[in-house]
């Protein structure tokens, strides 16, 4: 809570601008729900008419039902389970087709009633909405914490890929004798010329190279046309490979040749090996076999 | 170099490869933060800065993955001259434009009577178009020569859609109501003909500042004032980037919700609570409540000058470049008009 308190009459018209009173909300109530708000932003006494700018472009009417939930108003209740819940659902169906996010959705259910109990009190999730966003975009997001840190969970044991370098054996070449320098020295140059990108652009690339988001859902995310974020994904990829070779030329003082075999030892992917597998290892990458071992390994 | 463009998509599949064990940071954005981000309705430098975080950082990058995966899709419009198979288009029609102003463009210079009777021309196109070729605020465009043709050639085309119309309502004979169809179609034929070179002459017109400029002038400029049906709620564009709000017939003006990032050029109010205004890149914001404005989702990053709404659903959107697009849900879908 701020160590300043909101003036009653901005409360008392914010209050009535929330139609708080329709679920019982007091204003002594509400007005502790906006002190909360404001103190997430502002760390300190922020200036009077900026303070009721940012009060009053919180989703007020949401800051209401929900504090009327976390209080346990039965016709907030009931509104946000009808208004709310179909679109929960069809979040989590979106996230995992095959239905396994439901009993995500349901047990969000459980924390937003307050069934969880912290330290003998029972809190509510609503608790943690302040109005910043949109009741159903804040649900949104939290169902999409909570499957991240399932899977998150989920894989927590299995084991770290140590260095994986793409997989120049499986080409059938003959091993070249700089191919690891080579290919180690390719994660870092191009490590580094993605760090130079803006940060927009990285977002991109890590949307589509690491989350496999397709063009639309990356669009959707940035606000741009699919066919924008293709051609800005073409732009960042010529600067990345404009940039390596500049690194390559001028700081790592390679030979036209050199940098050519650079490029080479990496044209080749076809998947994640570990370094040990370029000198001749075996290949333990497919689902199958990677299942075993885990198996093997839970059983030793 | 597409070979060197391939190596480096592979080594970016590895160095950019998402690994779901990485903990979330102290640092981490909550739920509420990444939705408000989402919605665009952060302050510009948190935005900046959980941007920054979400690019490097694995673990709110899948958060915002699974986010959008579960947030309902939006069509998007692409804008026509992006679109590849019309890029040539392009040049091609500039070089056509400038070989027809230098074929049409009389070799000594102009006279400033002409120059100011253009200009005054320009600044009409927007009032509606004149009932009538008679009418008296259509001379300028009546007078070029293209504009008979044009009318005569609507017209024709006009009436032989009636008459179709007409054919397979079973009427075969002309009438003398048909006449007086044909005559009234030859005059809005006309009419519509006046309209599209005043339109011609505006799009020159709107064409001609700059984005900057446009940008330096709305700072600059006094506030633009929308005001609702009946003048009970009023708003004004303050500085390009704020909005205010007033319910007491501007005399006191309050704070609305809106920081734009973007410059906002235009709004509407359809009625005392509802107004909607529209901003370069793509910017939309509508309130229902006269003071909370949310941010539209809008399919593209155009240049939007222009806003008309009949409700807090049901508003057309015009761009610099002359397009439009209408949306009747309050901005999820959005459909390209003309």
């Amino acid at each position: 809570m701020p160590p300043w308190r909101l003036p009653d009459a901005l409360v008392a018209r914010l209050h009535d601008k929330a139609h708080a009173a329709r679920w019982d909300v007091p204003a002594s109530g509400f007005a502790s729900a906006l002190e909360r708000s404001a103190a997430k932003v502002f760390a300190t006494q922020p200036d009077p008419r900026e303070l009721e700018r940012f009060l009053v472009s919180l989703h007020l009417e949401d800051l209401a039902l929900a504090c009327a939930c976390a209080a346990g108003h039965e016709g907030a209740w009931e509104h946000f389970v009808r208004e709310h819940r179909p679109l929960l659902y069809k979040a989590a169906d979106a996230i995992d087709p095959t239905g396994g996010s439901r009993d995500l959705a349901d047990s969000l259910y459980g924390e937003l009633f307050g069934l969880i109990e912290t330290s003998g009190a029972r809190r509510s999730l609503f608790e943690y909405f302040h109005g910043r966003s949109s009741l159903g975009t804040w649900l949104r997001a939290v169902l999409a914490q909570r499957h991240v840190d399932r899977v998150r969970r989920s894989r927590r044991f299995e084991p770290l890929p140590i260095e994986e370098v793409p997989a120049l054996a499986q080409s059938g070449e003959p091993h070249q004798p700089h191919a690891v320098r080579y290919i180690q020295l390719m994660r870092r140059v191009v490590t580094a010329a993605v760090a130079r990108l803006a940060p927009k652009d990285r977002l991109r690339l890590g949307y589509y190279y690491a989350q496999d988001l397709t063009l639309a859902q990356i669009g959707r995310a940035l606000n741009e046309h699919e066919a924008t974020v293709s051609r800005n994904l073409a732009r960042a990829r010529r600067e990345i490979r404009r940039d390596v070779e500049r690194q390559l030329r001028d700081e790592e003082h390679m030979t036209a040749s050199e940098i050519d075999e650079c490029f080479a030892a990496v044209v080749n992917d076809v998947g994640t090996l570990d370094v040990k597998d370029l000198l001749g290892g075996s290949r333990k990458d497919s689902p199958d076999e990677r299942s075993k071992e885990r198996a093997e390994g839970a059983s030793a | 170099m597409p070979e060197r463009d391939r190596s480096v998509e592979n080594v970016l599949r590895h160095v950019l490869s998402d690994d779901v064990r990485a903990q979330p940071q102290s640092a981490c954005p909550d739920a509420e933060t990444i939705a408000a981000w989402h919605e665009g309705t952060l302050r510009r430098e948190e935005a900046a800065i959980i941007e920054r975080h979400v690019a490097d950082c694995a673990h709110c990058r899948a958060l915002m993955a699974a986010f959008i995966q579960a947030t309902p899709s939006i069509p998007a419009v692409e804008s026509m001259w992006r679109r590849w198979h019309l890029g040539w288009a392009v040049p091609l029609a500039t070089a056509a434009t400038a070989a027809a102003l230098w074929i049409a463009m009389p070799r000594s210079a102009p006279s400033p009577e002409l120059e100011v009777r253009e200009e005054k021309a320009a600044s009409v196109a927007q009032v509606p178009p004149p009932a009538s070729p008679a009418s008296p605020t259509a001379p300028a465009a009546a007078s070029e020569p293209a504009v008979p043709q044009n009318a005569a050639a609507l017209a024709k085309t006009a009436a032989l859609l009636r008459e179709e119309e007409r054919q397979r309502a079973g009427e075969s004979q002309v009438t003398r109501e048909q006449l007086a169809d044909q005559q009234a179609t030859a005059a809005a034929g006309a009419a519509l003909s006046a309209r599209i070179e005043a339109d011609k002459r505006a799009s020159a017109a709107n064409a001609a500042p700059r984005p900057f400029a446009v940008a330096a002038r709305l700072a600059a400029s006094p506030p633009l004032e929308i005001v609702a049906p009946g003048g009970s709620a009023r708003w004004r564009i303050v500085g390009g980037q704020q909005v205010e709000w007033s319910t007491s017939a501007a005399t006191e003006w309050g704070p609305t919700a809106i920081e734009s990032p973007d410059v906002l050029t235009a709004g509407a109010s359809p009625s005392p609570s509802v107004c909607w205004i529209v901003g370069r890149r793509g910017a939309v914001y509508v309130t229902t409540d006269g003071a909370r404005f949310m941010r539209v989702p809008f399919p593209e990053m155009a240049d939007l000058v222009n806003v008309t709404a009949n409700d807090d659903r049901t508003a057309t959107v015009s761009s610099a470049d002359g397009r439009s697009w209408n949306t009747t849900d309050q901005g999820k879908s959005w459909s390209l008009g003309r």
